[in-house]
C-alpha cells in the first residue's frame, strides 16, 4: 500500500489527537489536522492529501458542507471521506452516504471499527 | 380579500404584544416577576458553570492523553527490550534448554507489554467522552443563552408596557433566527430508548447503509 497522507477534521482537539494516534497505531503516520471545514478545505486545496477523516458537527463549515465542497471540486472529488461523528440519526447517515461519503462511523467507536472501515475503503480504492 | 404580508406581520406582532401584556399582568398578579428576574440573573451563572465543566473535562482528557503517549512509548521500549532478550537467549547455544525459565519470563514480559499497550489504547479512546459530553454541553449552553435572551426580552417588553400603553414595535420582539444547519444537527443521542430515527451502535449504521446499497 502507498504511504497515505490523512487530513483529520474535528473541532475537538482531543478527538483529533485520538484519531491521529489510532491512525499511527494502524500504521499511518502522515497526518495533518483541521478544526473545521473551512480550514480543511483550505488545506486540501493547498496541499496533497489522500484521505479525509471528518467530524460532522463543527462550526463555520460542518462535515456535510465540507463533503459537498470536496465532491464538487474536480481536484478533490476523488478523495475518500470517512465521517466519524456523534450524529446518530438515520437521516444524517443516509445524507452522508448519498453525498458521497466513503464510510460512516458513530462515536464512541473502537480501534477495530476504524481499522475495518479503512480496510474496506482501501479495498474499494484499490490500495 | 388577501392581506399584504406586511399587514399580516404587523397583526402577528400586535397579537404577540397582547399576549406578552397578558403574560406580564399574570406574572405580576401571581407575584412571579421577581422570580422571573431571578431566573434571568442566574442563567449566565449556569452557563459559565457548564463551560467550566467543559473546560476542566477537556483539560483532564488532554492530561490523560499526554500520559498515555508517554506510557505507550515506555511500553514499546519494554517490548523491544524483551524481544532483544528473547533473541539473545536464542543466540546462546544451549541456554534456552539450560534455563528455560529465562525464555518463559521474557515471553511473559513481551505478552504483558502488548496487553498493557492494548489497555492504553482503550484508555485513549475513552477520552472521546470529552467530545461527546462537550457537544451536549455546547447545546445546553446555547439553549440557556436563547432562554435568557427571550426571558430578558419578555421582562423588558413588560416593563415598557407598564410605563406606556403604546403598541410594541415589531423590531423589539426577538424573532427566532433562521436555523443554521449546525443547529439542526442533533449531536450525541442522550436518550435513544424508544426512538426509531437514530442508531445506537456501529452495527446499526452498517446495516442501514447496507440496506440502502452502500
Amino acid at each position: 500500500m502507498p504511504e497515505l497522507r490523512f487530513l483529520i477534521v474535528d473541532d475537538f482537539s482531543t478527538m483529533r489527537r485520538i484519531v491521529r494516534n489510532l491512525l499511527k497505531e494502524i500504521g499511518h503516520t502522515d497526518a495533518d489536522e483541521a478544526e473545521d471545514g473551512v480550514v480543511a478545505l483550505h488545506k486540501l486545496r493547498n496541499g496533497k492529501f489522500d484521505f479525509v477523516v471528518s467530524d460532522i458537527n463543527m462550526p463555520n463549515m460542518n462535515g456535510f458542507e465540507l463533503l459537498t465542497q470536496i465532491k464538487a471540486d474536480d481536484k478533490l472529488k476523488h478523495l475518500p471521506v470517512l465521517m466519524v461523528t456523534a450524529e446518530a440519526r438515520k437521516e444524517d447517515i443516509i445524507a452522508a452516504a448519498q453525498g458521497g461519503a466513503a464510510g460512516y462511523i458513530v462515536k464512541p467507536f473502537t480501534k477495530a471499527t476504524l481499522e475495518e472501515k479503512l480496510a474496506n475503503i482501501f479495498k474499494k480504492m484499490g490500495w | 380579500m388577501d392581506q399584504q404580508p406586511h399587514e399580516h406581520q404587523t397583526e402577528i406582532f400586535q397579537r404577540l404584544g397582547r399576549i406578552t401584556r397578558q403574560l406580564h399582568d399574570a406574572l405580576n398578579e401571581l407575584g412571579y416577576t421577581p422570580v422571573l428576574k431571578g431566573a434571568v440573573d442566574e442563567l449566565p451563572d449556569a452557563r459559565s458553570r457548564l463551560q467550566y465543566i467543559a473546560r476542566l473535562t477537556g483539560d483532564a482528557a488532554e492530561k490523560v492523553l499526554n500520559r498515555v503517549d508517554e506510557a505507550k512509548a515506555e511500553q514499546d521500549a519494554v517490548r523491544q527490550h524483551s524481544q532483544q532478550l528473547l533473541d539473545t537467549i536464542g543466540a546462546v547455544p544451549g541456554l534456552k534448554w539450560a534455563m528455560p525459565e529465562l525464555l518463559e519470563w521474557s515471553q511473559k514480559i513481551q505478552h504483558g507489554s502488548e496487553r498493557t499497550d492494548a489497555h492504553l489504547t482503550e484508555i485513549m479512546l475513552a477520552q472521546d467522552f470529552h467530545d461527546l459530553t462537550g457537544q451536549v454541553i455546547k447545546k445546553v449552553v446555547a439553549l440557556a443563552a436563547t432562554i435568557e435572551e427571550q426571558l430578558l426580552q419578555l421582562l423588558l417588553e413588560s416593563a415598557a408596557q407598564a410605563q406606556s400603553e403604546a403598541a410594541p414595535q415589531p423590531a423589539s420582539l426577538a424573532a427566532p433566527a433562521p436555523a443554521m444547519r449546525r443547529e439542526q444537527l442533533a449531536g450525541p443521542v442522550v436518550n435513544p430508548e424508544g426512538r426509531t430515527d437514530v442508531v445506537t451502535d456501529q452495527s446499526q449504521v452498517d446495516d442501514l447503509l447496507a440496506s440502502l446499497g452502500f
